[in-house]
């Protein structure tokens, strides 16, 4: 990673790597893509697109956790996992024994595909996904690695952020989350198959814009975090604290002493690990965040 | 209760902001400390001294003897377990983190007692502003508060001015300038070093970015100081029982390359085993050999 790249990545919040898988590599993930067809969910329409005008469209088709298919359907996806032009980014983005959080699944977007409102931003402050620059060295938590297996032209939708979002200390305004009113800080990079994105997930603000292409849009998407942070995936099947810790540390406990036990993850499905405080002094369990 | 217990106060805000801790006085009941004492004596025998020294050769730090300690108060059989599992989530705990590290924080490991008699070595000071470490990360935004990192330490016993115990450089968890060895050391400390005076029923909250450690314990009590490890919801220092890929997920990592089991490691730092770290040149991807 060089000067370039560290400054292009520190100001707009992402980082585009061109050319980094060879056309035969592009064609052994589409034809794995292709051969795992069926496998894919469909979502509802209108769906992720949630209360914007401009973002809806088709639900977005999805194949999940490409690194645990069979062989050989899974090579082509495991490679990218640690591909070198990965680790030596994120042992910079994120410092050195970055983690797999979750993710691997490929957003497949036919035309007319619904958008993904905009998420994700320096207000409020994400603790575990966010990005902090000292003394020279940058420390992001949280950072997704996007593969394109398919071109995405100006203007063909897909992928889209507000670069430099990852700093803001204001809210998201509700016309740019929509992409109703996006003050024209709205970007869609253009890419091409076989190029990479890096963006801050989390930090940043970022989503998807409604594809409008003929050709389909293949993207695979690696969710990374830093050593000592956690938001989903396997982190939440072991967060119950009967998972997490031995029996007898949680044996017999009432549900606020349960709460504080859940391991570490954002997303603790549900459970009951939030814990409030009332006008008496009374502390309660529940899985409210806020 | 008294409302003061259970309730954060902007004083307590500006506090602990500036000075990277806070004490809250007379938490706990007379009866309360009795109880928490008692089981503690009726482990007695499971104390350790802690294997190996604390001091790392600072002569102001040294002493006669190492740190005791010992674990596992929640798991022990009932009643003695209840009165740690009632500071676990006690209002006054409940209210402070909530504050200062986000509903939905967490135990990340503890508890610890820490028990010294009068010469047990102190402790080298660590943690600071700088290096910057995202695991116990101290940010202030918008007037909100998120702290990463907060250890509770429970006092069931006096610790009196210059008695020893712990001790923290005030501010030091928004520094970015490296602490001086004569600062950790506590050698040479500029002035800068202050243990505060506590009661048994005394609660210390300390962000664990603050540049913190023990000065030898001079006191002539037992010192007992019970602490809780605790962190912000999305973050592990500890990393559980579920750390190895194999540990983690099912079969199919077997047919994974070391490499890339490398990232498929839980989160955290703290333990005996560590995961691997990664290097690449751009062309291929390695795991360094330890020496």
């Amino acid at each position: 990673m060089d000067a370039k790249e560290r400054y292009f990545w520190d100001l707009t919040g992402y980082l585009i790597v061109r050319n980094v898988l060879t056309p035969e590599e592009v064609a052994a993930a589409n034809a794995a893509i292709d051969a795992c067809t069926d496998r894919m969910t469909q979502g509802e329409d209108n769906n992720r697109s949630r209360d914007s005008v401009s973002l809806r469209g088709k639900g977005q088709k999805l194949l999940g956790n490409t690194i645990e298919l069979e062989k050989p359907f899974c090579d082509p996806f495991r490679k990218m996992l640690v591909h070198p032009q990965v680790v030596v980014r994120l042992n910079e983005m994120c410092g050195k024994g970055f983690r797999y959080d979750h993710g691997s699944w490929v957003a497949f977007s036919e035309q007319g595909t619904e958008g993904f409102t905009l998420h994700g931003s320096g207000e409020p402050h994400g603790p575990n996904v966010a990005y902090h620059h000292q003394n020279g060295r940058m420390y992001c938590n949280g950072v997704t690695a996007t593969w394109q297996l398919a071109d995405g032209a100006a203007g063909a939708g897909g992928f889209a952020c507000v670069a430099g979002s990852h700093k803001s200390a204001f809210p998201i305004p509700a016309g740019v989350r929509t992409c109703d009113a996006d003050l024209g800080v709205v970007i869609q990079p253009e890419t091409k198959a076989g190029d990479v994105i890096f963006f801050m997930d989390g930090a940043q603000t970022h989503g998807t814009l409604p594809w409008v292409s003929e050709v389909p849009r293949r993207s695979v998407l690696f969710k990374y975090a830093s050593r000592t942070a956690v938001r989903s995936g396997v982190s939440t099947q072991v967060a119950p604290p009967e998972i997490y810790w031995d029996e007898a540390i949680v044996e017999g406990m009432s549900d606020p002493e349960r709460a504080v036990m859940y391991g570490p993850c954002t997303n603790t499905g549900g459970g009951k690990a939030y814990l409030d405080i009332d006008e008496e002094g009374n502390v309660s369990a529940s899985d409210l965040a806020v | 209760m008294d409302k003061r217990l259970y309730t954060v106060s902007e004083e307590e805000k500006y506090y602990f902001d500036l000075r990277g801790y806070l004490v809250v006085r007379a938490v706990l009941t007379a009866n309360e400390i009795a109880q928490c004492n008692a089981a503690i004596d009726h482990f007695a025998d499971r104390i350790d001294h802690y294997d190996g020294s604390l001091s790392r050769g600072s002569k102001a730090l040294a002493g006669a003897t190492s740190r005791r300690q010992l674990t596992g108060m929640l798991g022990w059989p009932s009643p003695f377990r209840e009165p740690f599992r009632k500071l676990l989530v006690h209002p006054t705990v409940v209210s402070r983190l909530n504050e200062f590290s986000g509903k939905g924080f967490r135990l990340d490991h503890g508890p610890l007692l820490i028990n010294a008699a009068t010469g047990t070595e102190g402790h080298t000071l660590h943690g600071s502003g700088q290096p910057h470490s995202p695991a116990t990360w101290y940010h202030q935004q918008n007037g909100k508060i998120y702290c990463q990192g907060i250890t509770v330490a429970w006092q069931l016993t006096d610790c009196k001015a210059g008695a020893g115990g712990f001790a923290l450089v005030p501010g030091s968890h928004k520094t970015r300038e490296p602490t001086p060895d004569g600062v950790i050391s506590v050698e040479e400390d500029m002035g800068l070093v202050v243990q505060p005076e506590m009661k048994a029923g005394d609660v210390l909250f300390f962000a664990e970015t603050a540049t913190h450690g023990t000065l030898p314990w001079k006191g002539e009590n037992e010192r007992r100081s019970v602490l809780y490890k605790y962190a912000g919801r999305g973050v592990a220092r500890a990393v559980g029982k579920h750390f190895t890929p194999q540990q983690r997920y099912s079969d199919w990592v077997d047919g994974l390359t070391p490499e890339q089991q490398a990232v498929l490691y839980g989160p955290g730092v703290h333990s005996g085993s560590r995961a691997p770290v990664l290097e690449s040149d751009g062309e291929k991807t390695w795991i360094p050999q330890t020496k």
